[in-house]
């Protein structure tokens, strides 16, 4: 194994446990198990007393959407988690090519994400009594994933600014917040203002819950690649820009010594 | 072979204050230093707080840019040739932190390893022979967030050694270290530097310097005050004699006395431990202890040491008039 790929996998392991601070059974448990499945069941009430939409709407809106949190947070904390450990320099300072060890750490987030739906979705169809056809959970389960992917590359654009300010969970609840209300979480895109739906557009999430949505009413997966291939551009698209905000940070660290005084 | 070579080095850092009223403010922490390191040499770099020692070193080991002038590290340019001096240096700064807590000494170190490209066939070599050599096999896998202060600081030395760096940049690396812990701390560096290995220490120990360092460059307000081996430094002191007495009770009255006798430079009062220490230091080379301690007449005195100056007398000398 090269040394850039021992960098992306052992190295992103590595830094996922050793920064994020939500691996202890007292945070994981309630953070990643039971607040997604409350965050449904609000949801599916409000909506069912409302008479808005039925609970599968809300079931896979907001299953799919609580990945943000693990994708967010522990992207966010990549780049935080270093800065309060004072282990920021250091990493600075080390040889090791940028993308492979910033791109190495989204990979264990990703599969956070995606473990953090699939046990939003399985609980909360059994609490709701929503059933999905045995024949959907495969191609949901790819959705969901795709949504981890894409939803983590916007967290490495959060890690990136982490470079800059100090505070960055703030950031992720608002960023989150802004998931929660025009990717059709709740609300469908079609009720949405224009402008509104039109920023979704270009949100992860929005494209997979679509497509999740799509699924479990039978679709079948070859139906919705376009929706999946739209989530998976706008994923790439925010790696990118997080990238970028990471090298360019990183370069005005150095000259204008913001690890220090941010 | 110079090593490290320092020309005109200078940084300068800007902060801006105030929400509605911004208003900025800049700081010259480095103005224009030079000096060179040779190979195998162990060059300290002491000066107060504030001095620029740590924004010296940060520039070295590229995670600040100079605001000016040059530095070069092995030949490379810690601008232009950022990642191939990042190859061959380490650094080890002193404190607690600086390591992930959450993983043992085994994960921190391997991590490193890693990131500094140790190839994977020698990582388990390397890693039980450093914990080998700061002590700590046996803890290997035992969480970082239980370590004392010592055991971390020996990890970070560990750290920084992995990739067998040719130059090592020691950042007050014995900071808040127990005296056992810091003598073994120096003779880790007096070892490193009989291998072969370049070190450039910043301490705020005198003695740490003076029994480790083949030279030494004073820094104050940003600039170089002096250079030179550590005897040198002491012989450039004023002070030919240093007369410390121990006093009990207000010697106060006394210092103007001490201060008006013949070839006195100066007079400190030191508090160490129970008692007051009177520090004279005079540029005559006739005997003092009998003059001060007439003119202690009617203090209650305790042990008397007449004295050579130390590099702390040189250092305090140099600082004082920077």
């Amino acid at each position: 194994m090269t040394t850039s790929l021992r960098i992306f996998f052992r190295g992103g392991l590595t830094s996922y446990r050793a920064l994020f601070t939500w691996l202890s059974p007292w945070i994981l448990i309630p953070t990643f198990i039971v607040e997604p499945v409350f965050q449904v069941l609000f949801f599916a009430a409000v909506g069912r007393t409302a008479g808005v939409n039925d609970n599968s709407f809300y079931l896979i809106g907001n299953a799919v959407q609580y990945a943000a949190i693990p994708c967010l947070f522990a992207m966010s904390n990549t780049i935080g988690g270093e800065r309060y450990s004072q282990t920021l320099s250091l990493l600075l300072v080390s040889p090791a090519r940028r993308t492979p060890l910033f791109l190495g750490r989204a990979l264990p987030v990703i599969v956070n994400g995606f473990a953090c739906s699939v046990v939003a979705l399985a609980v909360g169809a059994l609490a709701l009594g929503v059933t999905l056809a045995p024949v959907t959970w495969l191609p949901l389960a790819l959705v969901v994933a795709v949504c981890s992917f894409a939803c983590t590359g916007l967290g490495l654009v959060t890690a990136g600014l982490a470079l800059r300010v100090r505070e960055t969970a703030v950031l992720a609840n608002i960023v989150f917040g802004v998931l929660l209300i025009f990717c059709g979480t709740n609300v469908p895109l079609s009720a949405l203002p224009g402008w509104m739906a039109a920023v979704g557009g270009w949100l992860p999430m929005t494209h997979g819950i679509a497509a999740a949505r799509e699924l479990a009413g039978g679709s079948r997966l070859s139906d919705v690649t376009g929706l999946i291939a739209q989530e998976l551009g706008v994923g790439l698209l925010y790696i990118v820009i997080g990238l970028g905000l990471l090298a360019f940070f990183e370069s005005e660290s150095r000259r204008r010594a913001t690890l220090e005084i941010a | 072979m110079t090593v490290i070579e320092v020309t005109d080095l200078q940084r300068r850092y800007r902060s801006r204050s105030g929400v509605f009223k911004r208003t900025t403010r800049v700081v010259e922490a480095v103005r224009g230093i030079d000096f060179a390191v040779e190979r195998g040499e162990l060059f300290g770099l002491l000066g107060p707080n504030g001095a620029g020692k740590t924004t010296t070193i940060k520039m070295l080991i590229t995670l600040l840019l100079p605001s000016g002038g040059a530095a070069r590290v092995l030949g490379y340019d810690v601008v232009e040739d950022a990642r191939e001096v990042r190859r061959r240096v380490g650094y080890v700064f002193g404190g607690d932190r600086g390591l992930y807590e959450r993983l043992c000494a085994l994960d921190n170190l391997r991590y490193f390893a890693e990131l500094y490209a140790v190839a994977p066939r020698e990582q388990a070599a390397r890693i039980g022979e450093l914990l080998e050599l700061v002590g700590l096999k046996g803890h290997e896998h035992e969480r970082v967030e239980g370590y004392s202060r010592g055991m971390r600081q020996r990890l970070h030395i560990a750290r920084g050694l992995l990739h067998r760096p040719e130059v090592l940049f020691l950042d007050e690396p014995s900071i808040g270290i127990d005296p056992v812990g810091a003598r073994e701390l120096r003779a880790t560096v007096a070892a490193l530097v009989e291998g072969g290995t370049t070190v450039l220490l910043t301490t705020h120990y005198m003695f740490e310097a003076d029994e480790l360092c083949d030279r030494i460059a004073v820094i104050a307000d940003g600039r170089i005050v002096a250079e030179g081996t550590p005897d040198e430094l002491k012989a450039g002191s004023s002070a030919g004699q240093v007369v410390e007495v121990e006093v009990y009770g207000s010697a106060e009255f006394a210092l103007d006395g001490l201060r008006a006798l013949r070839g006195v430079t100066s007079v400190i009062v030191e508090v160490r431990d129970q008692a007051q220490v009177v520090v004279v230091r005079s540029g005559g080379v006739g005997d003092l202890t009998q003059h001060v301690l007439d003119a202690l007449e009617g203090v209650n005195r305790g042990k008397v040491t007449a004295r050579q100056p130390t590099l702390e007398d040189a250092y305090v000398e140099l600082v004082a008039g920077a």
